[in-house]
């Protein structure tokens, strides 16, 4: 934490992305409140221009649009807080039991995780949304199912690495059983990494999302960003006046900038905490 | 002469150097380096055989069977008999066991057969082979296009490291680099081709046109226009971080310093020396980033502009719930993407000795 606020102080850049990410939780999490109306109430005429009732209008069906983008932050973070546990755990299970047990469950492992890296994955979403009926949590299952392999590897390599230190091999000796020193020890010192691997994955779930939500094949019942934004591009009235600039433009924007908020820390956290950094400043 | 080996001072620039190098581990050496070609076959035959297999399962994994759609109320199909339905079932084979099944559907495959469409009842082979052409013709414009941008940004960017301009450059693309293409895609679409009519609204030609020649060419070149830039630019980002870092590596080479002993020009030894020796890796992204393109870009590009390519072809399977379609349009799509990356793989190794070792 310390080393954390002290990246804080040095980086502009870690700064910025840190305080769009948190706007973007702050705004989700008080979604009730800061939003004048429900995101599916017809709350005015449709296609209304924007007043001071309806800051962005209102869309087709008479919803208001500023309502909508703030329920859509929601959806955002659920997203990328949930595929993220789900990538953390999947990716921190396999990656210790390779890096910790190596030998043949380490082959298997590894050998399955390349299979997975080697999957084009928005196909695949695409085929198993068709398929199924799309709905959230079969998104956030398959973005966590199809994206743990590179988590997986930098847990693994980090693993093998701090084993050649000696205190594992110590606390291994002195009698600690391998969940203590996975607790213990490994865990502590994995951690400043993984969370850098972390911010780019939440990216990565964030941006998955929206572009399923945009192909259509998002929940239909969740307010997203990027079903918003297809909506708006379905319907014939957005080439007629400027409907799209208040109606496609600022999901267009939200999006952008939330992406680019967790891009800015990856970026940021990336020469600090990944060990090829050292490599490269020699 | 100290200008290239000195090393930048500015925080976005050692940031940038580290991502832009994750990205060449990334791509480049996604295949670990010590793995021999016969490993990276044998994982691409893996990979070809997991997704055959997923294109066979999926389907008979989910809720109901094919039938149900075809017969599904409402469809232009809809029988309400059982005695049809058995016959339909025997006609594709779905009242056969599983192994069966999936025996078949590889014998099937091995002849190129993916099945008849559901909606039009023309081969699916057939169908897809109509659109590869325009799909590949995208693909190939907009590499073109972003080639000639966003290499020579890279490579005068990483010569004039940490320089005003290089720390602009760098510090856009860093931050652009994740931006997905439909958010400039859906807006780009309103504004140019429904807002200003200057470029078509979608299609790969003007329906019922009878354009020859130069007039035929033109009118392609103008419905390509619009989605081959929006792809370029995404292409653009990590060419350009790659071209970039891989150049800022040349710099302070013995090599340069040599040349520059012996008189030679600036120009010379930036494009004509490092250069050329920064080129090898972005090779390997270039080609990469065509399985990447084909794998997402591809279908959102082509579903905004409606073009006639296999991802739109994929999308109107989907819209009508055509099963054979889908899986045959699936298949050509991931097979794609895997084979790509494996012939990338197998020529960076041919020209890079390092990567064989």
């Amino acid at each position: 934490m310390k080393r954390f606020v002290e990246a804080l102080r040095q980086s502009r850049m870690l700064l910025a992305g840190v305080v769009l990410v948190s706007a973007f939780t702050v705004i989700g999490a008080l979604a009730p409140w800061v939003a004048p109306y429900s995101p599916s109430a017809i709350s005015g005429d449709t296609f209304e221009r924007p007043s001071r009732a309806h800051l962005l209008g209102t869309n087709d069906a008479g919803a208001d649009i500023f309502s909508r983008l703030v329920w859509g932050t929601r959806t955002t973070l659920v997203v990328a807080v949930c595929a993220t546990a789900l990538i953390l755990a999947v990716g921190m299970a396999l990656g210790l039991t390779a890096g910790l047990r190596g030998g043949l469950a380490d082959t298997v492992v590894m050998r399955i995780a390349d299979v997975f890296l080697a999957l084009p994955v928005i196909p695949l979403l695409i085929f198993i949304a068709a398929l199924a009926g799309p709905s959230l949590t079969l998104s956030i299952l398959m973005i966590g199912l199809f994206t743990w392999p590179q988590t997986a590897r930098i847990v693994r390599s980090q693993t093998l690495s701090l084993r050649q230190r000696g205190f594992v091999d110590i606390a291994r000796g002195l009698g600690g059983g391998p969940l203590y020193v996975m607790r213990r020890h490994l865990i502590p010192a994995l951690g400043p990494v993984i969370g850098a691997n972390l911010v780019f994955v939440a990216g990565v779930a964030v941006t998955t999302e929206a572009a399923m939500s945009f192909l259509g094949l998002g929940d239909p019942s969740a307010v997203s960003w990027g079903a918003e934004l297809n909506r708006a591009l379905q319907n014939d009235q957005i080439t007629l006046g400027s409907l799209w600039l208040w109606w496609m433009v600022p999901f267009g924007l939200a999006l952008t900038v939330a992406i680019l908020g967790f891009t800015l820390i990856g970026v940021a956290l990336e020469p600090r905490f990944n060990p090829r950094w050292s490599r490269a400043q020699t | 002469m100290n200008r290239i080996a000195e090393p930048a001072p500015a925080d976005l620039d050692r940031a940038g150097t580290t991502v832009a190098e994750g990205a060449i581990d990334l791509l480049v050496t996604r295949s670990p380096q010590r793995r021999s070609r016969w490993v990276a076959v044998g994982a691409y035959l893996a990979t070809v055989f997991v997704l055959i297999t997923f294109n066979f399962a999926l389907p008979r994994l989910m809720p109901g069977d094919p039938i149900d759609a075809l017969m599904a109320f409402g469809s232009p199909n809809y029988v309400d008999d059982d005695e049809t339905r058995a016959n339909l079932a025997r006609y594709y084979r779905l009242d056969e066991s599983l192994p069966e099944q999936y025996l078949h559907y590889l014998q099937g495959l091995a002849r190129g057969d993916l099945g008849v469409s559901v909606v039009t009842n023309v081969s699916v082979t057939e169908e897809l082979g109509d659109r590869v052409g325009w799909s590949f013709l995208l693909i190939a414009t907009a590499t073109g296009l972003s080639m000639l941008i966003g290499l020579p940004l890279g490579v005068h960017s990483g010569w004039k490291r940490g320089k005003k301009l290089d720390r602009g450059l760098l510090g856009f693309f860093l931050a652009v680099q994740n931006l997905p293409i439909f958010i400039l895609g859906a807006v780009a679409f309103v504004v140019f081709s429904a807002q200003l009519g200057i470029f078509p609204s979608g299609g790969a030609t003007t329906p019922f046109n009878e354009y020859r020649g130069i007039a035929e060419v033109l009118d392609i070149a103008r419905h390509l226009a619009l989605p081959a830039i929006l792809m370029a630019f995404d292409f653009l980002t990590y060419q350009y971080l790659v071209m970039r870092s891989s150049m800022v590596s040349e710099l302070g080479s013995d090599y340069l310093l040599g040349g520059r002993a012996k008189g030679l020009r600036e120009r010379r030894l930036k494009y004509g020396y490092a250069a050329r020796n920064a080129l090898l890796p972005v090779v390997t992204v270039i080609g990469l980033q065509a399985s990447v393109a084909v794998g997402a870009g591809l279908i959102i590009v082509e579903r905004i502009f409606s073009y006639p390519g296999v991802g739109g072809y994929m999308f109107y399977a989907i819209g009508t719930r055509d099963y054979p379609a889908m899986q045959g349009a699936f298949l050509v799509l991931t097979v794609t993407v895997v084979t790509t990356n494996l012939l990338v793989d197998l020529l960076s190794r041919r020209l890079d000795p390092r990567t064989a070792s």
